[in-house]
């Protein structure tokens, strides 16, 4: 669909939300200063794996001002988790990993929280320590969780410990059209472990109201989630548990608490608050947020492609060993996805891939933009070019050999209705300057590619208001981080109503109040809260021309609005003002409030019917690497792509802008290091680096006039695709400056020289 | 032991007291209430906490509390003239530069500091001036064409 269809979508109107975030207002939640509030802290594990053998709190409850010390015998002995429900909020009998929270503190100052801690008692037995995900694995490594039976689905004969989930792509017959194969390229991938680093700390805040309700401030992508894990782990209600959202300072999935095995902060400072009997608040520390909350896994990807001559490829097989840190937490489903993944988006008509999540006496993997995504095509778009290379074929003329065409399969997606994934590549060519740039000594080319799920994950709901004034109230249960829901959403409100974008507020998530939602995860937000918004916005509509309809003697059907009147159409003179129905209402229906929902199960339906439009995009670099030093620098960066129908342009460019940025990061610099007993050496921001603007090329982002996807108005999610390429794109443009295929993150200088020397080019 | 501190903030005169350990960051937001300055690394490496400290961008969160009296503060909070805003604040808005918007006030701050010096920055000045700022959201193409921006406006140039 064209812009030129609409008044407002399709135009970058300013996000809300806007000025109070430049002139500096306190609206985050490290701002919030409840009432006599106490500050809480959490004891940490000191150690990667151990059995606690006693835990003495004596001492520290004497110091003075201190109000609560609790441990997991002050909780219901209630567990938590996604995949599997294996974690405690505080640790009980054993610790799996540095950091696992294990006593925590309510008291009047930090300095006092931190002596008490300080004095808490816990005497651990040391238990073997596996921090690499195929050591763990092996018949002699410590067991982590002595009590989780091995996955189900595990074929008869495999040997393996620690799995906590496994997947099997398996499609046609590779072993038969491997052997066949005119050059067959195997190699071996890996990923280190990123955090995601978002800016603002995490907090929780909580207090127990006169009536025994638990009032809970987050700045979590999803305070639903964040009730249901308070309800649960302290044994009570869910209609006795408020969550309110602060503005988030970044999330990223990192802060997608409640659905995730998180840092159960929420959970643990409301048991703070119930046994303090005063309002409670907890601020991470960044360090502490490195060592302890969820983050972006490692993987190794084993990798073996068949292809004929010609340049068709006729199997793959593989396997991915993919670390889920010490609990399940988001490891099944980012394994899952980055297993079926490895297995590539072009034309793969036999494949045998096996998916092993495994745990690891490490931080718990989440769902980091694009969980599992990156990894994989590190792996496959990397092989790609190695494929290419042995073919001695172009590396872009051999993808758009394997592109699929509608219609045809992909692994994960039974039918294509729509593909952009050639004309994404081609406009990237075409951009980058692919076979007509001249290139310098030690600067090459590189181009990588990626896809992204669509339509899948749960529901969601809107609640749209008319008020009085003909201003326009909507409800979502997700959070804004400066993503959709103050930029998008507003304009589907305004469209369909017909009122100016700024007499549309979408206010922040309230659990008594909002329609429950996942959270603003899985570059769900256009998809689920755009649909339900629209919808809302239409039964709203629908209320006020039938109310209308009497005043004007025509016809429902017969009416518009437009600049906030309700017109008879082709008879512009005929009309009412919005508000003097909307304040009619009252006295009819009372006010006017639309829902709307997003029904994923039929829209998944639909879309297996009538085939998937997947995302596709391609991204091209240039890079200069230094051969004395290693240093890689990126000279231009040009990333293409098809996301459907962009609602709000802007929001579509800075979503593939910040995600392309954090996979940059990944390739360049990024990764927690741990050392062998599981101490994470690089906690602070001194030490863990992050793209700064020194190192960041100018994003050159292109839209293709897209294929319309599952979401509102055909659009397509954008949060999380741009950070699917740009590690391969960058690792195939080191490969063409040097001959040097790096198969390791980071491509850091320490890295690309050492690679560099062992291949004798350095 | 308490110390009292005396210190201009955004033109206005004001004192508190602060302990000798105190950060020039906590005393800002805890103490005074400032809270546009905002708390991340608490190591000086993010941007986070920049404020105008003597006519030049300093992060607060590395800085002592006691270093504020008899000093000239500007943090974010006196930037807008009223209700109408600063043109850098300005800026970042009309470009999309604000995603989550943690980063914002700081980096504002620090944009504020190098077109105070020139309204013709090189792309050198630029990356100079904000490469104490990290921006997570945005991958920073969008707050270079703010500061563009903003440098265009102060110099009556768009």
């Amino acid at each position: 669909m064209a812009k030129a269809e609409y008044t407002v979508l399709g135009t970058s109107i300013p996000r809300q939300g806007g000025v109070e975030r430049v002139i500096g207002a306190g609206i985050y939640g490290i701002d919030l200063a409840l009432k006599d509030e106490l500050h809480g802290g959490i004891l940490r594990s000191q150690y990667a794996h151990a059995k606690i053998v006693s835990i003495d709190t004596s001492e520290a409850k004497k110091v003075p001002g201190v109000h609560a010390v609790v441990t997991a015998a002050d909780a219901p002995d209630v567990r938590y988790g996604r995949t599997y429900i294996d974690r405690y909020m505080l640790a009980k009998n054993k610790v799996r990993y540095m950091g696992d929270p294990v006593a925590a503190v309510a008291a009047d100052s930090p300095a006092i929280v931190k002596q008490a801690l300080k004095k808490i008692k816990v005497v651990y037995e040391p238990l073997p320590v596996v921090i690499d995900q195929e050591e763990a694995m092996k018949p002699d490594a410590p067991t982590l969780h002595e009590d989780m039976p091995l996955p189900k689905n595990l074929p008869e004969g495999v040997k393996v410990k620690n799995v906590c989930s496994y997947t099997p792509v398996h499609v046609g017959d590779p072993d038969k059209a491997m052997a066949e194969a005119d050059v067959v390229v195997d190699e071996v991938y890996e990923t280190k472990m990123i955090h995601p680093q978002y800016l603002e700390p995490r907090i929780a805040a909580a207090q127990v109201e006169p009536d025994g309700r638990i009032t809970v401030w987050a700045n979590a992508q999803a305070p639903f989630g964040v009730r249901t894990d308070v309800a649960r782990l302290l044994g009570v209600p869910l209609n006795k548990v408020r969550v309110l959202s602060t503005e988030l300072g970044g999330g990223f999935g990192g802060k997608a608490s409640g659905i995730t095995s998180g840092a159960a902060i929420e959970p643990i400072c409301a048991l703070l608050a119930v046994k303090a009997k005063r309002p409670v608040m907890i601020v991470l520390d960044k360090a502490e947020e490195t060592i302890s909350t969820t983050i972006r896994s490692g993987a190794k990807m084993y990798i073996k492609t068949g292809v004929k001559k010609d340049g068709t490829i006729v199997a793959r097989q593989g396997k991915v060993v993919y670390d889920a840190g010490a609990y399940s937490g988001f490891g099944a489903m980012a394994g899952a996805r980055c297993t079926n993944m490895l297995g590539g988006w072009y034309l793969m008509p036999n494949c045998h891939i096996d998916g092993y999540v495994v745990y690891t006496n490490k931080q718990v993997c989440g769902p980091v933009r694009g969980p599992g995504g990156p990894q994989a095509a590190f792996a496959v778009e990397s092989h790609m070019d190695s494929i290419a290379a042995k073919l001695g074929m172009d590396p872009v003329e051999f993808r758009l050999k394997n592109t699929p065409k509608p219609g045809d399969k992909i692994i994960g997606v039974p039918k294509l209705r729509d593909v952009s994934l050639g004309e994404t590549i081609k406009t990237a060519a075409e951009k980058v300057g692919w076979g007509k740039v001249k290139l310098e000594k030690n600067q090459g080319i590189g181009l990588a590619t990626g896809s992204w799920i669509e339509s899948a994950g749960p529901g969601g709901g809107a609640v749209v208001k008319v008020n009085e004034d003909g201003s326009v109230t909507v409800h979502i249960g997700k959070i804004d981080m400066g993503t959709a829901p103050r930029f998008g959403i507003p304009l589907i409100a305004a469209e369909e109503l017909g009122v100016p974008v700024n007499d549309v507020t979408v206010v922040n998530v309230d659990t008594d109040a909002s329609p429950w939602d996942a959270g603003t995860v899985g570059s769900r937000a256009i998809i689920v809260s755009g649909t339900a918004t629209k919808l809302a916005a239409i039964d709203a509509r629908n209320q006020i021309f039938k109310m209308a309809a009497s005043q004007l003697e025509a016809s429902p059907d017969d009416l518009e609005i437009k600049d906030k009147q309700i017109r008879v159409k082709g008879t512009p003179s005929k009309s009412v003002p919005l508000a003097t129905i909307a304040t009619n209402a009252h006295n009819i229906i009372g006010e006017v409030i639309g829902r709307g929902y997003c029904d994923n199960v039929a829209m998944m339906a639909e879309e297996k019917a009538r085939g998937s439009s997947q995302p596709f995009t391609a991204h091209a670099c240039i890079v200069e690497v230094d051969t004395n030093t290693g240093n890689v620098k990126i000279l231009k960066y040009v990333a293409v792509h098809d996301i459907g129908f962009p609602i709000h342009p802007v929001a579509v460019e800075g979503q593939i802008e910040g995600a392309t940025a954090m996979s940059i990061g990944q390739a360049l610099c990024e990764q927690v290091v741990f050392d062998n007993n599981g101490r994470t050496m690089n906690p602070s921001f001194v030490d863990y680096l992050m793209p700064t603007i020194n190192m960041m090329p100018r994003i050159e982002t292109t839209l293709v006039h897209g294929y319309p996807g599952a979401g509102p108005y055909g659009a397509k999610g954008a949060g999380e695709i741009a950070c699917v390429p740009p590690m391969a794109a960058i690792a195939n443009a080191i490969y063409n400056a040097t001959g040097v295929r790096i198969t390791k993150l980071p491509l850091s200088p320490e890295n690309v020289l050492r690679a560099l020397k062992e291949a004798g080019k350095a | 032991m308490s110390l009292t501190i005396n210190t201009t903030i955004n033109g206005k005169s004001v004192s508190g007291s602060a302990e000798a350990s105190t950060s020039l960051l906590e005393f800002l937001r805890d103490t005074l209430e400032y809270k546009g300055t905002k708390l991340c690394c608490n190591t000086g490496e993010c941007g986070a906490c920049t404020i105008i400290y003597n006519g030049k961008p300093i992060n607060s969160c590395v800085t002592m509390a006691a270093d504020a009296n008899g000093a000239q503060i500007t943090t974010i909070e006196g930037l807008a003239d009223g209700d109408k805003l600063h043109p850098v604040q300005q800026a970042f808005i009309d470009t999309g530069a604000v995603q989550c918007g943690y980063c914002t006030p700081g980096y504002i701050i620090s944009v504020k500091a190098l077109l105070d010096r020139t309204t013709q920055p090189t792309p050198d000045d630029i990356e100079e001036a904000v490469s104490g700022n990290i921006c997570r959201c945005t991958g920073y193409t969008k707050i270079v064409d703010a500061i563009q921006l903003a440098a265009d406006k102060m110099a009556g140039r768009s």
